[in-house]
């Protein structure tokens, strides 16, 4: 008996040091304190591919701009993206994987503890920057959903999070480039080798800063209430952008997998046949002498043969234009994320608009050539295509001309190819045989993830009825004409 | 009745031989004394013998030389008499058949009687009959309230839930006790694989427990049987007794006995499980590829034309929507373009293919011979088996290989002293289990993206003879290119592509039963569950690209590997005391103390970017540099402390209390203490009321709480490292938000039985209705990615089951020679999401290709199946341009994967030596979304997609040549629709042209689960060989699915055991078994 309550009391013993217990439950796998510039390298990241994905699981935006249509499984193509939840990745990537590691990594930086004035200095251009990648990403999610969790967002504690006013929300990020604009200290250095666009090159970043307060103010020129904010960051910040195509924003990808650009893994590593070049961009470069045709698609069809697949359309492999294999097979091929070509585009519509006073042809020939030359071609083809009554630009009609040439020059940059046409109607799409249930002709908006239906039901109802119904045919506040 | 009985029972008896000494005599019951009518009296080792009559009263003539009588009947233990004057037989009820003493919680045998909860038992024979990979199969339909889904995968896991699903992410599943060696059912397959993307089903630990080794199996249902064994049993528990040598029936006293068993089973595949296809149409999706006469293939020169233009197949076209057959009609087909075929540069004839996918499968031929010693004497026993499993699938390549040892000794040390062990080791080693899910996945091709014009033997004959991956699914032949764009050569996959594993898992225990007074006993036991595991896949060089090993990236060739080791400890000190403490009063206490500890951990590395040298397997022969190896590492304590008091008076009332404090690592340590008790009681009203017909009654009734802590490291965040970018570390915020105020979750059930039985037990049930709730989950929730993450741990929601199960048996006919013995059991178990989190009203389970996922919705049962539906005005179906219109939102209530009910029929009949046997296995209710029938009826390979439409034309024409289909539905303004539109592949059928609800099918069904014929040959004539006793069986599994609705496919198959069941893609087809037994007893 005596034995048995030893016994006992020795379970009774260990059942005491709770402390050795509970130390069982430590994972020793995975840190819980980490460099704050590893997040924000890894939102970089992220964001780019992201952007660049022509995966139909992740972003569809290259054929919604007609640039690709897909040969026999055509459901993305005309704009069916519900059953592959599409809407879904895209926004858990923009704000778990982009804006919550930003966010973090923003943390993790302000609790570092700086001594000296540089290192401060340091300190204080990494959050800038942070900021201005952080509005860039928003940007993207405003401009393609409208209304959405901002203010509330990034808060695990509010798992129902309200979604906030569009307009509001752009205008809010005017104010804080601007502001990060002002904080930056080019004289001192930022993430070094942890930044994977500019190499923490501050100047650089104040570059891309000004390039995209003109993004922010050209996107709603159209809100004649904004003209006034429109006209002053626009004519503020064009000094301070990028002045050649050596300043742009690309994203340098490694040979390797899984560094690689995702082209390189879903055209080519996947070994699958799904897109070709679609008719509208084929007919409307042929039809152009565009010079940039042999550097965008592939001579697979003959010698300067191209063919395009009709848009939504069933279309054989190898009957069509593929993306140039230079393109596809370069496993390190680059993603620009802000160029010099898009500012000057810009410069030119808002010359175009009278907010600048330059000429608006130069801006429009500087960013015509300058997309040229970076695919490969020559500032004399640039001139030679630019001398051709149908590109030079057109004052009269410069939506078309601004439009249609912008709309090219983002090729496989499908979300701008996509906003810049919504923005300015031009140049004519081709509408797609069985477009999905609730688009009428043509996606002017990506609707809401079906998770935001079950998961934050009362807020997407509201944000849903706030800007006109979540349909993809649902024009955005800016998409006025 | 019981007259009615006993003439059927005179008509069907016995006449008898010549007589030499005539016996008279009666027999009773022991019971109540009363005479018993019908029972058996037989000269022992003859058919000589009658049954008494309606006094009980029997007279028999016995021989000189054999005076030994036997008196049976059913529910009562025979016996054995010498022949007298005048005999009166008291005949006592059989404790065997309703189970008197059951084996409970924490090992101890209890009498049943006395039990105020539910338990049901399972004998270990009946489990061993027909032979399957995995034991929890041959449990379907033998127990109420359990339920049981195998996934038709080889070796795979099945899924075993018992009394519905209580925790909202957590484990549903029942745990397995082998002898007080806790063992889960969970299975090691990735997230990946378990939502249906890719991968195999490795199976769970459970499947080494081998049946041949049981001596019982004793299922516990509800909390307060289970509370003793603390959080990990909330779902019930499958309480196994391994055979010891005391258990050998045939063993005298200081025997040696010696059994062997063989089994033979062939399994070929249930047709019904599997597709059927249309023969009017080939390759390709559309009338695109060529302006030709046929534009449904490509027209131009190929490499030997000479510039002449010729029709070739496209290849590349995975569906049936081509050209139609014409066996005028000669095109270049795949194999022209394979120098080895005899068809190579030659034009063959446009016709559907001679062997379909049907011929691909095997035969599968399963083996399981057993040996096993038993022995015992006066102070020990032991028993030793060995068993040998190997079972070839009905894929080719495909072998399940299972060498099991088990060890079980015993010795008294002294009078009051007992040590014993038992030991199991089981060795497992499986190569090319089935792919499952969507990608990756042969099944896949077969059910959804096929051509209908290939010719599976004529891949087999190319593949034999080349032994390259030949594909019938070029990349762009004509361009020279053959490599195959998303099928490989099937053959060349099975051969190439396989994955191997291998498990060595040691399971047993050691302990010791001091008796230390007459009332009192301690025992104190140490139990080990560990295992190793080793999983290995490979794609081979020359293979359609996959997604592969770390990141899932599509690689063209690979190899990884995943290694998981897992122990488990458990030690246990039970003090038990049991004294009557007056003449009516019994009391039973018991008190003890748990300590468990687990650990798991594992390392999964693979090559990147593809294997260097082609077929060497090694992580150093990668293309890319490899990536750091993802390792895990995890441990779990417990430490407990529990007690229970059973008192019982007269026999008749009963009243039981428990009480547990569980201590847990995984809970902060201020919440990391909890308690839960449980009280049960019952009541024998037969001992009070017991009219002549009834034999027994007991009404009972219990209340329990079971706490339940948190998975491993729910409480602090940290970060996940994605593969570095070049030099340049990444880390990420981990998806998931931990909390560190977690505190127990809790399962409150009450339960009330009535059990009865009637005519000696001749009849008799047993029913239970029980509410469980389960509160406080802790779970990660899933919530708007807004937040910054995808789930966040919460202590949340709450989970209802309510049901009904029932037991009845019965024995229609009993004559000296024939006996027929019925067994229903029968459950139903209503499931209810009550509450998930503050303004969060649904929780994804799973999302699924197709855009389906799995859902808790509050108010819904769990497990709904949700997606795009129609769109309806007034009850009809609207359509908008002769298209049917789909909800924008994917929310919709579609499908619910819980059955309504389960039940399962056991007929036995013993006839002399011989015994037969079968199993009806029935499910009623609960909904299965096909992605197979989604896409595959979009692919115009079923024989739906071909015929006429209402004007008596081929519906595949095009419109202008009176093709095309109306769809029933109406326009929006409610008029019926009359637009015809083209039946192309968009439109005909599938995912394209319905919505997700359209392929949720009904997945009731009704299936003769098993039979069984089997003849015990006589003792007398093999005795003087040796034999004590030998019987020949032939056994079928899965013979007959009688009834289903889900066309194509057993409603049963899936990915596996989990949470997330009610998708499937790519199953397997079902197998059907035929096997031939043989036990030999020395």
């Amino acid at each position: 008996m005596k034995k048995i309550l030893f016994i006992l009391l020795a379970i009774s013993a260990v059942s005491c040091s709770k402390q050795t217990l509970a130390d069982l439950n430590k994972d020793v796998k995975n840190p819980t304190n980490v460099p704050g510039n590893t997040l924000f390298s890894n939102a970089e990241k992220n964001l780019s591919d992201q952007d660049v994905s022509l995966n139909v699981n992740h972003n569809d935006f290259d054929l919604w701009s007609q640039y690709l249509t897909e040969t026999t499984y055509t459901d993305e193509s005309n704009y069916n993206i519900f059953t592959r939840s599409v809407p879904d990745y895209a926004w858990t990537t923009y704000y778990r994987d982009v804006l919550e590691n930003l966010g973090r990594s923003d943390s993790l930086i302000k609790s570092e503890t700086t001594e000296s004035a540089s290192d401060i200095a340091v300190q204080k251009n990494r959050r800038a920057i942070i900021d201005i990648f952080s509005c860039y990403a928003w940007d993207q999610m405003e401009t393609a959903w409208g209304n959405i969790p901002y203010k509330q967002a990034l808060n695990i504690n509010n798992v129902l999070p309200a979604y906030d006013d569009a307009l509001t929300i752009h205008k809010d990020l005017i104010a804080r480039v601007t502001a990060d604009v002002a904080a930056l200290d080019p004289s001192n250095g930022s993430f070094s080798s942890a930044d994977l666009i500019y190499s923490g090159d501050v100047s650089k970043w104040a570059e891309f800063a000004n390039g995209l307060l003109v993004k922010l103010a050209i996107e709603i020129a159209d809100v004649s209430a904004e003209s006034t904010l429109v006209n002053t960051t626009i004519n503020n910040a064009i000094a301070g952008t990028f002045s050649s195509a050596s300043d742009d924003a690309i994203f340098d990808y490694l040979d390797a997998t899984p560094n690689t650009n995702p082209l390189y893994v879903d055209l080519v590593l996947s070994g699958r046949s799904d897109y070709v070049a679609a008719n509208t961009i084929i007919n409307a470069m042929t039809s152009l002498n565009d010079p940039r045709l042999p550097l965008y698609f592939d001579q697979n069809l003959g010698a300067n043969t191209y063919l395009g697949g009709t848009y939504g359309q069933g279309s054989a492999f190898p009957n069509y234009s593929h993306i140039n294999t230079a393109i596809s097979n370069t496993p390190s091929f680059p993603h620009p994320l802000l160029t010099y070509s898009e500012i000057q585009f810009y410069l030119a519509e808002a010359a175009a608009r009278g907010i600048v006073s330059d000429a608006a042809a130069t801006h429009y020939n500087n960013a015509v050539t300058a997309s040229i030359v970076s695919w490969g071609g020559s500032a004399g083809d640039a001139a030679t295509y630019l001398a051709q009554p149908s590109v030079a630009y057109n004052a009269a009609n410069w939506k078309t001309s601004i439009g249609t040439q912008a709309w090219i020059s983002f090729y496989l940059r499908g979300y701008l190819g996509w906003t810049e046409w919504r923005r300015l109607d031009a140049p004519a799409m081709n509408e797609p045989p069985s477009p999905a249930s609730g688009v009428v002709t043509f996606p002017f908006r990506y609707p809401y993830p079906s998770g935001e239906q079950t998961l934050n039901g009362a807020n997407y109802t509201a944000a849903a009825k706030a800007i006109g119904g979540d349909l993809m045919s649902t024009k955005l506040y800016w998409d006025l004409h | 009745m019981r007259k009615v009985l006993t003439l059927l029972c005179l008509l069907l008896g016995i006449s008898w031989a010549s007589a030499q000494t005539n016996v008279t005599g009666v027999v009773v019951s022991a019971d109540d004394g009363q005479p018993v009518i019908g029972a058996s009296v037989v000269v022992k080792g003859t058919t000589h013998g009658t049954i008494t009559d309606v006094n009980g009263k029997f007279s028999i003539n016995v021989p000189a030389n054999n005076k030994t009588l036997v008196f049976s009947f059913v529910g009562m233990l025979p016996q054995e008499r010498v022949a007298a004057e005048d005999m009166r037989v008291t005949l006592k009820s059989n404790a065997q058949q309703i189970n008197e003493v059951v084996v409970t919680a924490l090992g101890i045998s209890r009498d049943e009687k006395s039990l105020g909860y539910a338990t049901q038992e399972v004998n270990g024979g009946t489990l061993n009959v027909a032979k399957s990979d995995n034991l929890i199969n041959t449990l379907s339909g033998r127990v109420s309230g359990v339920d049981i889904k195998s996934s038709g995968n080889l070796g795979g896991s099945t899924n075993i839930i018992i009394r519905g699903n209580k925790s909202l992410t957590g484990n549903n599943q029942a745990l397995f006790i082998v002898d007080g060696v806790p063992i889960t059912n969970a299975n090691s397959n990735s997230t990946y694989q378990t939502t249906g993307g890719q991968g195999y089903d490795y199976g769970s630990a459970v499947s080494d427990i081998d049946p041949n080794d049981i001596q019982s199996i004793s299922v516990l249902k509800g909390a307060a049987a289970t509370a003793l064994y603390g959080s990990r049993a909330a779902n019930g528990v499958i309480l196994i007794t391994t055979k010891s040598g005391r258990d050998d029936e045939h063993l005298g006293k200081n025997g040696l006995g010696v059994s062997f068993s063989s089994n033979v089973t062939l399994g070929t595949i249930d047709k019904s499980t599997f597709p059927s296809y249309q023969t009017q149409y080939g390759a390709g999706y559309g009338q695109w590829y060529s302006n030709s006469q046929y534009p449904g293939l490509y027209y131009g020169p190929l490499a030997w034309t000479k510039g002449q233009s010729v029709y070739y197949v496209p290849t590349t076209e995975d569906a049936s929507y081509g050209t139609k057959f014409d066996s005028n009609l000669k095109v270049y087909q795949w194999d022209a373009f394979v120098p080895e075929s005899p068809n190579y540069e030659k034009a063959t004839p446009w016709v559907a293919a001679k062997n379909g996918p049907i011929t691909f499968f095997n035969t599968a031929v399963t083996t399981s011979n057993t040996l096993s010693l038993s022995g015992n004497s006066d102070v020990s026993s032991f028993r030793f088996s060995y068993t040998n499993f190997i079972q070839n699938g009905i894929l080719p390549n495909s072998r399940l290989t299972k060498n099991t040892f088990d060890l079980n000794v015993s010795r008294k040390l002294a009078k009051n002293f007992t040590v014993s062990s038992q030991v199991n080791f089981t060795h497992q080693n499986t190569v090319g289990r089935n792919g499952t899910g969507y990608n990756g996945n042969i099944m896949t091709s077969f059910r959804q993206w096929w051509e209908v014009n290939v010719d599976v033997k004529e891949l087999k004959s190319l593949y034999d003879l080349t032994g390259r991956n030949v594909t019938w699914n070029m990349s762009d032949p004509a361009d020279g290119n053959t490599t195959p764009i998303y099928w490989n050569n099937y053959y060349w996959e099975r051969y190439n592509n396989y994955e191997d594993d291998s498990r060595s898992h040691i399971f047993g225990n050691a302990q010791f039963k001091w008796d230390v007074t007459n009332y009192l006993s301690v025992t104190g036991r140490v139990a080990l569950d560990t295992y190793s595991q080793l999983q290995e896949e490979h794609i081979a060089y020359g293979s359609v690209p996959a997604a592969f090993g770390i990141g899932l990236l599509d690689v063209p060739s690979g190899y990884s590997r995943d290694n998981i080791n897992f122990m488990e400890t458990n030690y246990d000190l039970l003090v038990n005391f049991n004294k009557n403490l007056t003449d009516k009063l019994n009391l039973t206490a018991l008190a003890g103390g748990n300590i468990r500890r687990n650990g798991q951990n594992s390392i999964y590395a693979s090559t990147n970017g593809g294997l260097v040298v082609p077929g060497l397997n090694a992580i150093a022969n990668s293309v890319s540099q490899p990536l750091a190896p993802v390792e895990a590492q995890s441990a779990i304590g417990v430490n407990a402390l529990f007690g229970s008091v059973s008192l019982g008076y007269d026999n008749t009332y009963y009243l039981d209390a428990t009480l547990r404090r569980d201590q847990s690592s995984t809970l902060p340590i201020v919440n990391d203490t909890y308690f839960y008790p449980s009280i049960s009681g019952s009541y024998i009203f037969t001992n009070l009321w017991k009219p002549e017909w009834v034999t027994f009654g007991k009404v009972r009734l219990n209340y329990a709480e079971v706490g339940n802590d948190a998975p491993f490291a729910s409480l602090s965040n940290t970060y996940s490292q994605p593969s570095p970018f070049g030099s340049i570390s990444l880390y990420s915020v981990n998806s998931t938000d931990n909390n560190p105020k977690l505190k127990p979750e809790e399962t409150k059930s009450s339960e009330a039985g009535l059990e009865m039985a009637f005519l000696n037990k001749r009849v008799g049930f047993d029913a239970d209705v029980y509410l469980t709730n389960t509160i406080d989950q802790i779970m990660p929730v899933a919530v708007s990615a807004a937040t910054g993450y995808s789930y966040k741990y919460v202590n949340s929601g709450e989970v209802q089951n309510k049901g009904i199960e029932l037991h009845a048996y019965g024995t229609p006919v009993q004559t000296k020679d024939f006996s027929w013995n019925v067994n229903v059991n029968w459950s139903t178990n209503v499931n209810k999401v009550v509450s998930l989190y503050e303004g969060v009203n649904n929780l994804q389970l799973g999302s699924f290709q197709g855009g389906v996922t799995v859902d808790a919705t509050v108010g819904q049962p769990y497990g709904l199946i949700e997606g795009t539906d129609y769109v309806y005005k007034n009850g009809q179906k609207v359509l908008s341009d002769g298209i049917y219109e789909t909800t924008s939102t994917t929310n919709n209530v579609i499908g619910n994967s819980n059955p309504k009910w389960h039940a399962g029929i056991t007929n036995s009949f013993t006839y002399k030596n011989w015994t037969a046997s079968f199993l009806i296995d029935i499910q009623k209710g609960g909904s299965v979304f096909s992605l197979d029938q989604s896409y595959g009826q979009a692919d115009g390979i079923y024989p739906g997609s071909v015929g006429n439409n209402d004007l008596g034309n081929p519906k595949r024409n095009t419109l202008a040549n009176g093709g095309g289909v109306i769809f029933p539905g109406v326009n929006s303004d409610g008029t019926p629709n009359t637009t015809r539109v083209e039946a192309d592949w968009t439109y005909v059928g599938g995912y394209l042209a319905y919505p997700n609800s359209a392929f949720v099918y009904d997945a009731s069904y009704v299936k003769l689960r098993e039979a069984e014929i089997s003849y015990n040959f006589q003792d007398n004539l093999l005795k003087n060989i040796g034999i004590q006793s030998l019987s020949l069986g032939l056994v079928g599994s899965n013979l007959w699915i009688i009834f289903k609705n889900l066309p194509y496919a057993d409603p049963e198959a899936g990915l596996g055991s989990g949470n997330m069941q009610g998708w499937q893609s790519g199953v397997m087809p079902t197998t059907r078994n035929f096997g031939f037994n043989l036990k030999v007893q020395f």
